[in-house]
């Protein structure tokens, strides 16, 4: 890190070329992690990672660089370099930055620091073990925990030098089941930004190793998913994956402010079914995904994006949120200093609505259930997305009938949100790794089970019948 | 600031450990990219990486860092000590002495593609103005960019073992979407290369505008079986899978849908794919990152199963020799591959097609991190491309499925084109190939 006078003058010296905005990010990580296979430790990984992330803007210019060499001779050398991509009269010249500590959200009881190796492994063998002896027809299983440790220090024209401390944790658990040439593999992954008590506490491994062994095992006898529209019941937590792929990446400042995407311009329109709401935020204490301050140093925030199916507010950066006439809203937010930030999701989730998922299975003559759902991708401009289900079933006549594999499910954001016609009131959040412009970052999704009318389900089970 | 690698070597002799290698990544990078005629945003970067690895006590240790100082070696050693005192596996560990030969090779010209950053800008308006005036229905230059990038990769060992490598190369990308009524398409294209004199603009555009244009008036076919035509891209993609499966480590664990298949014919006869890493061009790579000399070897000739890919753990497990394909950062070396060649058919992909009444040609696959086991072979994808009728292309399909398997998809060939084309982003060279009935979702 540097002290505040060194970020005062190499911040004035970027500014001499005409940028009317300059921010120094600074990032220190040490992460760790450790994987368990048959009862033993099979692989360990330790990293230690510095480096520094420079921005200027002009207007609606913006120039990044990073480097490793974290000091002020050559931080004002990368300045310098950048600056040249200008040719104006200096507009801004800052004589101060107040230091502050980024309010801690999140409460770390016991830190990832002062934990021996040797405890997480003996935590992690409980659960491989659970996973190893399920049947004997798990073939494979894995065990394993990463913990990352991050200083952050951003020092920017805003006049404001912020240092930031966050600790986060994720396991995970993957057992690969095979007969008969079939083969299939589960994987849960829960996460949190704490230190190891949330594990300790919160999370029994040998439960949730029995619930990840049990899946894949019923995934193994499942027939292939048959393919055609029909409608479809999407399960809680990991379910989240539907809403932020079709609406939540098309929210992003990112393509919103350049018209780019299928949801620009459209604040105040009813743009989804009446009885969803939706909300970003990115202040839940622990919660994977939340973070004390975003990637420009603004409060990260709890933001209603839709409100009785009328979108209500976009995630904004301040450099996109330029081309809106915007302030960013805490939503900008990078991998590590070698990414330039921008807007991006943080715990995003659709509200807890009326229904009971009982009831809303029930209300289903014909239908998928997709009760978890794996990754999913989209396509901003056309609003195209799909998701893959890790575990589904077919309904029929009101009830959860035979479990079925390989199903995918596609649509567009737009048309499937003005089809949510059933929200469950049994709303769960779920921890994964989003994937975008600025990197890999870790976010929670979330909804309760909801079920949208009609959606295009792929699969190589044949037509429905 | 450089690791003082003597010093590291002398202390991991000293720390008793019983071999040592560190794995150096150095690249700089320069990007810019426009937004309605005007800099949007440029980069300038330079980044550096250091994997040490050592065996203490009979195990793997590793650390990886991207900023080294004076404390380095002791940082490094101390943490390679850590790391490999928690390991329990007993699986065979090595720091690797040194292939008898290496085919090292000059390729490119290691220019300086982050000079003259000017000349690119107005090249990259000339591309805007060129994609708008392309076509009335393209609607808006979602981003056009350049990118050059320089990389200097070393590796040394306790055992006196020194290679390196060197790459620069320059890339142009641009994404467009092109409007009809109401329907949007998006249309995209990168090209990458060492050669200066390679990128031709009037290409590049028409390539980027083309696929926007083409997917315009795309509909959702029926539900059913049909008979599949596989662009370049695509078999590249479903091949890259099957690839994978190829690694040791999975057919030594039974996750592999390969295992027990070595020199056994399970896919078509029509199909050979051989990975040649000294292959001239962009993905040249003449030692994998244990140190092992790259090789060119068959995967799969004419069917049959050639070999598994090795690192030099599992080569050991199974009494054979690494590969070359060891590759990764941390304790444990995972398999990969380097530039792979799909051989190609005698047939133009037109003649391919002209035999299908009716039928899908897909052009591309989606949602590939949750929609593919690598392990089962089963996948379902989110697709695009055409409707095939009396043998020739017809209207376009969007927001359809296909869900098949691997082994079935490659194994049911009928037909391989001789259309062969460079699938950078899977460092393939894949013609298209026509591979019998899969299920397409749809209406």
């Amino acid at each position: 890190m540097i002290n505040k006078n060194q970020a005062i003058r190499i911040l004035n010296s970027g500014l001499k070329t005409g940028a009317d905005y300059a921010e120094i990010y600074i990032e220190e990580k040490d992460t760790f992690s450790v994987t368990i296979e048959n009862g033993k430790v099979e692989s360990s990984g330790i990293r230690h990672s510095y480096g520094a992330g420079i921005r200027l803007l002009n207007k609606l210019q913006s120039v990044y660089g990073h480097t490793n060499e974290v000091n002020e001779k050559s931080l004002t050398k990368l300045i310098e370099n950048l600056s040249a991509s200008f040719n104006e009269k200096q507009c801004l010249k800052i004589d101060n930055l107040t230091t502050k500590k980024a309010k801690n959200l999140s409460t770390v009881k016991q830190s990832f620091s002062n934990t021996e190796d040797n405890n997480i492994i003996e935590y992690l063998k409980k659960g491989e073990k659970v996973l190893r002896e399920y049947d004997k027809r798990v073939v494979r299983t894995q065990a394993s925990l990463s913990y990352s440790i991050t200083k952050v220090q951003i020092a920017s024209t805003k006049g404001t030098n912020f240092l930031d401390y966050k600790e986060r944790g994720r396991c995970g658990l993957m057992c690969v089941a095979a007969d008969q040439g079939k083969i299939e593999t589960g994987f849960e992954g829960p996460g949190s930004s704490s230190g190891f008590e949330y594990f300790l506490n919160n999370i029994d491994i040998e439960k949730l190793a029995k619930r990840t062994a049990s899946k894949t095992i019923m995934m193994l006898e499942a027939k292939e998913c048959p393919s055609g529209k029909m409608p479809v019941i999407i399960g809680n937590g990991f379910g989240g994956t539907l809403f932020h792929e079709a609406c939540g990446h098309p929210l992003e400042a990112s393509s919103v402010s350049k018209n780019l995407s299928v949801f620009s311009g459209k604040i105040g329109q009813q743009i989804a079914s009446p009885i969803l709401s939706a909300i970003d935020d990115g202040t839940i204490a622990n919660e994977w995904g939340s973070n004390n301050i975003d990637d420009e140093g603004n409060k990260t925030e709890k933001t209603l994006l839709i409100e009785n199916g009328i979108l209500r507010d976009y995630l904004i950066d301040d450099f996109n949120g330029r081309r809106m006439g915007r302030k960013g809203n805490g939503a900008s937010r990078r991998q590590s200093y070698k990414y330039e930030p921008t807007s991006r999701m943080s715990n995003t989730y659709i509200c807890a609505g009326k229904s009971t998922p009982e009831e809303i299975i029930k209300a289903t003559k014909f239908g998928l259930y997709a009760k978890s759902l794996e990754g999913g991708q989209v396509n901003p401009v056309t609003g195209e997305f799909n998701f893959g289900c890790s575990e589904a079933y077919l309904i029929r006549d009101g009830k959860i009938c035979e479990p079925v594999r390989g199903a995918s499910v596609i649509g567009t954001g737009q048309d499937i949100l003005m089809k949510i016609d059933m929200i469950g009131n049994d709303l769960k959040l779920a921890q994964g790794m989003c994937g975008a412009a600025s990197g890999f970052i870790p976010v929670d999704v979330g909804q309760p089970t909801i079920r949208v009318s009609e959606m295009t389900v792929g699969g190589n089970g044949g037509e429905i019948k | 600031m450089k690791l003082n690698e003597k010093k590291f070597f002398e202390l991991a002799k000293l720390n008793d450990l019983q071999g040592a290698d560190l794995t150096a990544s150095e690249s700089s990078s320069l990007s810019v990219s426009l937004f309605h005629g005007e800099i949007d945003s440029f980069t300038n970067n330079s980044s550096y990486e250091l994997v040490a690895r050592g065996i203490y006590k009979g195990k793997m240790g590793a650390v990886s860092v991207d900023n080294v100082d004076k404390d380095s070696p002791d940082y490094l050693v101390k943490e390679i000590i850590r790391s490999a005192s928690i390991i329990e596996s007993n699986d065979p560990v090595f720091i690797f002495k040194g292939s008898e030969k290496y085919h090292k090779k000059r390729v490119g010209n290691n220019a300086d593609f982050s000079e003259n950053i000017q000349k690119k800008v107005g090249i990259l308006k000339k591309i805007e103005q060129k994609l708008l005036a392309y076509d009335k229905r393209i609607n808006e230059v979602i981003s056009v960019g350049y990118d050059s990038s320089s990389h200097v990769y070393r590796k040394t060992n306790s055992y006196g073992l020194k290679l390196s490598q060197k790459m620069s190369t320059y890339a142009y990308i641009a994404q467009v979407s092109a409007k009809q009524g109401d329907e949007i398409r998006t249309g995209f294209h990168v090209f990458v290369s060492y050669d200066e004199n390679e990128f031709n603009i009037d290409e590049f555009v028409k390539k980027v505008a083309e696929d926007a244009l083409e997917k315009l008036g795309s509909v959702q076919c029926k539900s059913k079986k049909y008979p599949v035509v596989l662009n370049p891209e695509c078999v590249a993609t479903l091949l890259s899978f099957l690839i994978s499966s190829l690694d040791a480590e999975e057919v030594q664990k039974h996750t592999s849908l390969l295992e027990g298949k070595l020199n056994q014919e399970v896919l078509s006869k029509k199909l050979t794919v051989i990975e040649n890493p000294l292959t001239k061009n962009i993905f040249f790579r003449y030692f994998d990152d244990e140190g092992v000399a790259t090789e060119k070897k068959y995967l799969f000739k004419k069917g049959v199963v050639s070999t598994y890919l090795y690192t030099l753990q599992t080569a050991a497990i199974d009494n054979v020799n690494p590969t070359g394909n060891g590759y990764g950062s941390g304790t444990k070396a995972k398999a990969d591959v380097g530039f792979i060649e799909v051989k190609g058919g005698k047939k133009s992909e037109e003649e391919m097609i002209s035999s299908i009444k009716e039928g899908v040609y897909l052009t591309e696959l989606q949602g590939l991190h949750s929609g593919v086991n690598a392990q089962s072979g089963n996948f379902s994808l989110q697709c695009a491309g055409f409707m095939i009728r009396d043998g020739k292309k017809a209207e376009p399909l969007a927001l359809i499925t296909v869900a098949d398997n691997l082994i079935n998809v490659f194994r049911n060939i009928k037909c391989v084109a001789n259309n062969n084309k460079l699938v950078i982003s899977n460092q393939m060279s894949c013609p298209s190939i026509y591979v019998g009935k899969l299920s397409i979702g749809g209406k």
